[in-house]
């Protein structure tokens, strides 16, 4: 089985500050992997401990981005795709999607596209349902488990609203996949780290995966962005703790002090 | 042979930080701190785990073979986690020094790999009761014990004290005194008369487990002498003094900056008189700033003196010596003023710069006391001073004059090391360094200078060090403002000491005045850099 993954190196949201203008504070801030995409490669890691599969990792962006191809590489991936060119820059959910869909494509044969649900960095859960599009295979999103693996087919768990949904899938296939709240991300030792220095990595240009240049960059891009402000913050509630009985009391009080109640 | 490159470095960090915050958060840091205890498995664990213990290891054993740069940064990271925990890894790196320099090919095939697959923890164990600093007056023994002619094992009777990992390592290497000089011995922790002493209750680093050795007719085989050589023990461990310093410098930045950096966060946070103390320029530029201006020159010093070793192996003592007695106080006074500038809660348990303030001190001791170094680099810049008939640091002065260092204290720092000069040629007229004091203090003026020099080099290079969260403008800021508080400083100071030994004033003005005006400006950088800090370290 060959399964491919996209990963993002992403700024480390959780310790991401804006200015009061909208913009962001990035001084000191981490790049790290995008956390769904850790989660899909150790998904990936699993799949691989019981069938031997062959995982290729890919991604796009500048240089540095190979980090998260090397950290990849060093938990257990088998080959490295880092697409870096100048073309790729200013490319929107759906740009990404194309130059991502023409490496995959060059990296072919594949059985099975493993993508986090979103990057935290945009949140748009775009690009990999778009890959999937592109690339004319069937997807399920917004998955927390694939609970079986099959030559031809995925069995596996999608969330939905109060509950969830087993599904089949035939390969080949995108997964998009969401971390659950209490997974532990895999790190590797140093040994693996290293050892991970030899395994191949290969940086492509657009012209490397035969991408179509109009189709990249701002120009392949129709997404247009108006504006990136927070959102207006809410008041924080009050939080009381009394007994149950108390807690009645101060309900109506509150109620009708609102006039809700008389 | 392939080396750790650049991004496996990160990686390794990165690895590293995961792991303590799933296993080491810091209640139970606090907790293992107060019950005085940290198990060898425990220890162990993380050289199971991350491989940390192989990288000092060759290739061919098994190992990693980092080099400085790569380990000073390791060092650096483990002492942010907790200095005890770091001084533990360390001690096994320690340890394993004297094969590296000194053993046969034989020996390094068979201990290294043994350390690799067995996860071995390793203790260095020179110090004695008489014998700190002083190692000549080492008095556990190494007798030969000679059959049909041959020397076949050494008995070894004596006693260690302060070893860290003493108590709970697999393997020691001990220095003791063969007939034919000082020699380290590989002797295994279950090897018939050799007892390791209870663990001692310390001020700090409590998760660090120290304890003393003794050594009661202990029988080692011939092939145990590392290098097979005897006499070769002093050399073999001075071989590294520049190294392993370096290493005691980058575990005090870690704790220092670990201290700092949770002060700011605080100060962010604590709103006092309407705005975050943060926000208020005493509390800044009393507590907080000049302390990581501080920090910022000692990494530029250490990684610049660690590129230099992992070309030539060994050496920089001297340098080693400044890096370690500059690190170590500079990160002493930020835990202390952590604390203060977090107030009563910085008095607390529940904080960790008590901790820290606590742990950092040991960096002021262990491999040679402050006092020590000061001494070293006095003796080594001195050796230079008459060597070059004057010209070390007027060289020195010269380069940084030129307009390349005009925006980064160029002119400052310039005059100051001139004053440096001045000062070592009074001293050398008059014959000043009869007098212990004096020498003591030049080695303190001589560590800021070359700090000092080291930053603005770096400053102007064009880049920031690796693992630096600032831009390159914040860092030339920085090395403007230290290049001029420590030329003033050793104006000042200068001054000072030559009069006090003196019968009539120096004539030498020392540049004082004309340093004084280069002083302009710096409570404005102070402002720049302290709104860096409170925008870099936030939660």
């Amino acid at each position: 089985m060959n399964i491919i993954i996209c990963l993002k190196q992403v700024p480390d949201t959780a310790k991401v500050k804006m200015n009061p203008d909208g913009t962001l504070i990035r001084t000191g801030v981490p790049s790290i992997l995008n956390p769904y995409d850790h989660f899909a490669l150790a998904t990936a890691l699993e799949i691989k401990k019981q069938t031997g599969a062959k995982i290729k990792v890919l991604s796009m962006g500048p240089s540095q981005a190979s980090k998260v191809l090397r950290l990849a590489l060093a938990l257990g991936a088998d080959e490295g795709y880092l697409l870096s060119d100048k073309a790729f820059a200013g490319s929107d959910t759906w740009a990404t999607a194309y130059a991502l869909s023409c490496a995959i494509k060059k990296i072919s044969p594949f059985d099975l596209i493993l993508c986090g649900q979103m990057a935290i960095d945009g949140d748009t859960a775009q690009t990999g349902p778009e890959i999937a599009g592109q690339l004319n295979i069937p997807q399920i999103t917004f998955c927390s488990n694939i609970e079986e693996v099959s030559p031809k087919t995925l069995t596996v768990k999608k969330l939905i609203d109060g509950g969830h949904q087993i599904l089949e899938i035939t390969l080949p296939a995108l997964i998009t996949l969401t971390t659950p709240h209490n997974f532990v991300f895999p790190y590797p030792s140093f040994t693996d780290i290293f050892k991970a220095q030899e395994k191949p990595l290969f940086t492509w240009t657009a012209q490397d995966v035969n991408a179509d240049i109009n189709k990249l960059g701002l120009k392949g891009s129709p997404t247009r962005v108006a504006k990136i402000y927070p959102p207006v913050q809410k008041q924080k509630g009050a939080v009381k703790t009394l007994s149950a009985d108390d807690t009645a009391l101060e309900i109506i009080k509150i109620l009708q002090a609102q006039k809700v109640i008389k | 042979m392939q080396k750790i490159d650049t991004v496996s470095r990160q990686l390794m960090l990165e690895s590293l930080k995961h792991y303590a915050e799933q296993k080491l958060p810091f209640d139970f840091l606090r907790k293992s701190d107060a019950e005085n205890y940290f198990s060898a498995e425990k220890v162990k664990e993380i050289y199971k785990t991350l491989g940390i213990n192989l990288l000092l290891i060759p290739r061919e054993y098994g190992g990693l073979a980092s080099s400085t740069s790569d380990i000073y940064r390791i060092c650096q990271a483990l002492a942010r986690i907790d200095l005890g925990i770091a001084t533990a890894i360390f001690a096994t790196f320690l340890g394993s020094d004297p094969i590296n320099v000194g053993g046969t090919e034989e020996q390094k095939k068979y201990w290294f790999s043994k350390m690799a697959r067995e996860n071995l923890l390793v203790a260095y164990g020179a110090t004695e009761a008489d014998a700190g600093s002083d190692l000549i007056a080492l008095k556990t023994r190494a007798e030969q014990i000679i059959k049909d002619g041959k020397i076949t094992h050494y008995k070894i009777n004596g006693s260690k004290m302060w070893i860290s990992n003493g108590g709970i390592a697999d393997l020691y290497t001990v220095l003791a005194l063969a007939p034919g000089g000082p020699c380290w011995f590989l002797i295994p922790r279950d090897t018939k008369g050799f007892t390791q002493l209870k663990h001692e209750d310390k001020h700090g680093i409590r998760l660090a487990n120290t304890a003393g050795l003794c050594f009661e007719n202990v029988i080692v085989p011939a092939e145990n002498l590392i290098g097979l050589k005897e006499g070769q023990g002093f050399l073999q461990a001075q071989a590294v003094f520049g190294y392993t310093r370096l290493m005691v410098a980058a575990l005090a930045l870690g704790a220092g900056q670990e201290a700092v950096e949770n002060a700011i966060i605080y100060a962010n946070n604590r709103v006092q008189a309407g705005s975050p103390l943060s926000h208020k320029q005493g509390y800044m530029h009393k507590l907080i700033t000049p302390h990581y201006i501080k920090f910022e020159a000692a990494r530029s010093f250490i990684d610049q003196i660690a590129k230099i070793l992992d070309t030539n192996n060994y050496g920089q003592a001297t340098e080693g010596a400044i890096a370690k007695y500059y690190a170590s106080r500079a990160a002493n006074a930020a835990a202390d003023d952590a604390i203060e500038a977090l107030g009563g809660f910085g008095y607390t348990k529940d904080f960790p710069v008590e901790k820290i303030k606590r742990d950092v001190k040991i960096t002021c001791i262990y491999e040679g006391t402050s006092e020590i170094m000061e001494m070293t680099i006095y003796r080594g810049r001195w050796q230079e001073h008459l060597k070059t008939r004057g010209n070390f640091y007027l060289d020195k002065a010269k380069e940084i004059s030129t307009d390349i260092y005009k925006d980064i204290g160029g002119k400052a720092l310039s005059l100051g090391l001139n004053a440096l000069n001045d000062i070592l040629e009074e001293c050398r007229l008059n014959r000043l360094t009869r007098h212990q004091h004096i020498t003591l203090e030049l080695g303190r003026l001589i560590a800021s200078a070359e700090v000092a020099f080291a930053f603005i080099k770096q400053a102007q290079s064009g880049s920031v060090v690796e693992g630096c969260p600032f831009n390159l403008e914040t860092i030339k800021t920085m090395a403007r403002i230290n290049a001029k508080n420590v030329a003033l400083e050793i104006a000042s100071s200068g001054a000072k000491l030559l009069n006090s030994a003196l019968e009539k004033p120096t004539e030498k003005d020392l540049y004082i005045s004309e340093i004084a005006k280069e002083c302009c400006g710096i409570i404005k950088d102070m402002d720049s850099i302290s709104s860096v800090l409170k925008d870099t370290f936030r939660k």
